[in-house]
């Protein structure tokens, strides 16, 4: 499944993206290119999780505050203190090699009958030499599953003829026999020019320049030689700097996981999503910042259509965006915000909000959803697919919306999926699976009608979905959410008197 | 070879050279430089290379420098085949100009080299401690060429001005015009230490105080830009973060009261000697937040252009005109 930036700036996984720190070039390529775990590929997925789990582990072990053993459910050997300790500078020690690397892939995109420039043969060599270092420092940790370096020792080398490992390349002597000879004659030469008054060094310098170019010659031979040996091992090469971009990847995972306590996923047999304390990150930052919480949900969503409803700016769109990016996180290997979370694994998941903005391609707002939704029921003929719907139908007359909303609740119920759409129609949710609606303005708060909207809102709504019987009639709270928000009073008193 | 250069740079390090024109013998001083300072091991790289390479890509003129073993240069990856030195690659910066990424490297062997370095000037600070690093005596640059890009020249170190007769063909001009480019680069900060600490680290484009340092408010339109017409009247120190052009001088000049300008350094008063008169005659001062040192003036009475200075009068001229050693480097 592909991944647009639709629906990643939808579902809020850009802006969890925008926090992973991968340190190399090559790990920066692997989170533009997320693999996704579906169906059949559990095991896979379970790999991935354990090496997050594992790194996470040895991440905390290492830092200078470690946070109580993360809970990682995971089972690498059993470590002992010292060994953990151990693992954990060994990790430091791969995570510091990381950041040196320089990517080199655009170099072996070539005709292996052009030779390497002379950086160029710099830029490998010192790939060789970090690559050689990391490798020690990740020979001393416990492996990650999956991540297997191929050698390079040969081109190491073949590049570092005199075993010195320094960070330096020149074509020395030893790549041709005829190199020493020449240079040693050059060299003899160059003395005599510096000895030479400066008029009369012309016919020396002429001489030097033809072993110059002589010299030029042989190391192009060299280079060319050089060059044909190194490109036998692009295929190592290649699959060495994605294995690279991979083992980054795992710890800028494990990294982000610490930071914001993400917790990993379970993965449910049945088709059944179950959600404990979930959370949506973005929204919840944003909160915070203005000195708010999140109030985070439990969600049981089975096979079929769930249906949300609830008062105005009660949090219904974020828990659909909560469950979205939840899913995506996991199919795509990452630990989920949430205190638990077990999940199956889909062909695809889609988020359908009202509201596209721009670049709907010249659809209404109800155009686009109805083509979004006909694109998905297409596309996913035989697949299993999860699928979040804000307000599906809303943009269109109440009496047809809520009659194609009944009808698409039924029609989602007939396929293989699991559905969640949020409604403010009546009898919506009585032919869906299951119900939860916002608990609502519940509070009764006087005296505070100073305070910014926003605040005097959340302090009076309870944002936890409640489970409701099927056909709960929608919540009538708009009157008080416009009067909360401060609408016109000659307005309102129009609005109540129409009521 | 006599020592003509060397002792007026003194320990310096790095040393720029930079040409008030084009052709204004920068390289004939670079060399010169080199030879002078032939014991010791040299860093070179080059700033601004926009009209040389037009030269390179023709091939009317090779403006190489030739480096003996064991000395450190840093050129684009693309000037690397114009250099005949046995090399050794020691580094890649981050550095990136249309011939590729700067390398640093080091000739094993004597040899010549073509520098293209950072065509940014805080791209060169970074270079210079990476050359100290790799045990470089002495950091040699090859400046700019023109008066509108000398940003950042002597920022450390000195600089070594080269002028000739290609800027024009009137001499008394050329003097004129490296008089005024010297009396800039002899600019010195604010005496008041108050004023001084002020302008540390201060990054507002414009800012005005008190000639003590106490800061007053600038009167601002609703674009954000300053309206000069508002200030009050009385003295000033007035501070600008950019290049200070003739506008600027002629608004000041004309405000009815002394007035401080207080530029970041030499190299930002781009303004023309004219409206720099016309400020100073009314009462204007300027000052720099940061002093530039130029050790000397590199005369060449020669111009590319077929005509040509007494190379004696010239001197003359120069010396008479300027505080500074003036040499000429093709003398000796």
């Amino acid at each position: 499944m592909k991944l647009t930036l639709e629906l990643r700036e939808n579902a809020g996984l850009q802006w969890v993206l925008e926090r992973l720190s991968p340190l190399s070039p090559f790990g920066r390529t692997a989170v533009r290119e997320l693999p996704w775990y579906g169906p059949g590929t559990e095991a896979a997925l379970e790999e991935e999780l354990d090496n997050v789990a594992l790194a996470m582990r040895l991440w905390n072990a290492g830092s200078t505050r470690p946070q109580e053993e993360p809970d990682c459910s995971c089972g690498p050997a059993e470590l002992t203190p010292a060994d953990l300790q151990d693992a954990a500078a060994a990790l430091r020690g791969v995570t510091k090699q990381l950041p040196l690397f320089h990517d080199i892939r655009g170099s072996f995109d070539r005709d292996p009958g052009v030779p390497f420039d002379l950086v160029e043969l710099f830029e490998i060599k010192h790939f060789l030499v970090t690559f050689e270092r990391l490798e020690q420092a990740y020979a001393a940790m416990p492996p990650l599953s999956g991540i297997v370096f191929p050698s390079l020792a040969e081109a190491l080398e073949l590049m570092d003829t005199d075993g010195r490992r320094l960070p330096t390349f020149t074509i020395a002597n030893c790549y041709h026999n005829d190199l020493a000879p020449l240079r040693a004659e050059k060299a003899k030469l160059e003395k005599a020019i510096r000895m030479t008054q400066e008029e009369k060094r012309g016919p020396l310098l002429e001489k030097r320049r033809q072993l110059a170019v002589q010299e030029d010659q042989l190391e192009l031979i060299v280079r060319q030689e050089l060059t044909g040996r190194l490109m036998v091992w692009k295929e190592r090469f290649l699959s060495c700097m994605e294995t690279l971009g991979r083992l980054d990847l795992i710890v800028a995972k494990a990294k982000l996981a610490l930071r914001f306590g993400c917790v990993r996923p379970a993965l449910s047999g049945d088709k059944s999503i179950t959600l404990r304390g979930v959370r949506h990150p973005q929204v919840e930052e944003d909160l915070n910042n203005r000195g708010e919480r999140f109030t985070p949900l439990d969600l049981d969503l089975s096979k079929g259509c769930t249906v949300i409803t609830g008062a105005n700016m009660g949090g219904k769109t974020v828990s659909l965006r909560s469950t979205v990016l939840s899913l995506l996180l996991c199919q795509c290997g990452f630990f989920v915000f949430a205190q638990s979370a077990r999940l199956p694994l889909f062909d695809r998941v889609e988020l359908i909000l009202a509201d596209s903005g721009p670049g709907a391609g010249g659809l209404s707002s109800f155009g686009k959803e109805v083509h979004l939704l006909d694109k998905l029921l297409q596309e996913t003929r035989d697949q299993f697919f999860f699928v979040a719907l804000d307000e599906f139908a809303r943009g269109t007359n109440p009496q047809e919306g809520a009659a194609l909303a009944r009808a698409l609740v039924r029609h989602l119920g007939s396929q293989d999926c699991v559905a969640l759409m949020t409604t403010h129609y009546d009898g919506v949710s009585d032919v869906a699976g299951a119900h939860y609606q916002v608990a609502g303005l519940v509070r009764d708060i006087q005296g505070d009608e100073g305070d910014d909207p926003r605040k005097r809102i959340a302090r009076r709504m309870d944002y936890r979905l409640l489970p409701a019987p099927p056909g709960a009639p929608c919540p009538r709270d708009a009157l008080r959410v416009c009067r909360l928000l401060k609408l016109d009073d000659s307005l309102m008193e129009l609005f109540q008197a129409d009521l | 070879m006599e020592h003509l250069l060397a002792p007026l740079v003194g320990d310096a390090s790095p040393v720029t050279v930079i040409g008030l024109c084009k052709n204004a013998g920068k390289t004939t001083a670079m060399r010169r430089l080199m030879a002078e300072l032939g014991g010791e091991r040299l860093a070179l790289t080059s700033v601004g290379r926009d009209g040389e390479s037009t030269d390179l890509v023709t091939g009317t003129e090779k403006p190489d420098l030739y480096v003996k073993a064991g000395d450190l240069f840093a050129t684009a990856r693309g000037m690397l085949s114009l250099c005949d030195p046995t090399l050794e690659v020691v580094g890649l910066t981050d550095v990136m100009t249309p011939l590729g990424p700067v390398a640093v490297l080091r000739a094993l062997s004597d040899g010549y080299v073509q520098l293209a370095g950072p065509s940014a000037a805080g791209q060169l600070p970074p270079l210079t401690r990476t050359f100290l690093e790799l045990g470089a005596q002495r950091v040699l640059i090859d400046g700019a060429a023109g008066r509108k890009s000398l940003a950042g020249a002597g920022v450390e170190g000195v600089a070594l001005l080269c002028t000739g007769a290609s800027l024009d063909r009137d001499m008394e001009l050329v003097v004129a015009e490296t008089a005024h480019t010297c009396w800039l680069f002899g600019r010195k900060p604010p005496e008041e230490p108050r004023l001084r600490q002020a302008l540390d680290g201060l990054e507002a484009r414009f800012a005005l105080f008190t000639p003590e340092g106490e800061p007053l408010e600038l009167p601002l339109d609703e674009t954000g830009s300053p309206r000069w017409s508002k200030l009050p009247r009385q003295p000033l120190a007035v501070w600008a973060a950019g290049g200070v052009m003739d506008p600027l001088l002629k608004t000041l000049a004309r405000r009815g009261a002394p007035t401080t300008l207080i530029a970041a350094d030499a190299t930002h008063v781009l303004a023309g000697r004219a409206a720099l008169d016309l400020f100073l005659r009314n009462g204007g001062e300027l000052r720099v937040r940061r002093k530039l040192t130029i050790a000397a003036v590199a005369a060449n009475p020669w111009s590319a252009y077929g005509w040509h200075f007494e190379a004696e009068k010239f001197v003359q001229a120069l010396r008479q005109a300027l505080d500074l050693p003036v040499v000429n480097v093709k003398e000796a």
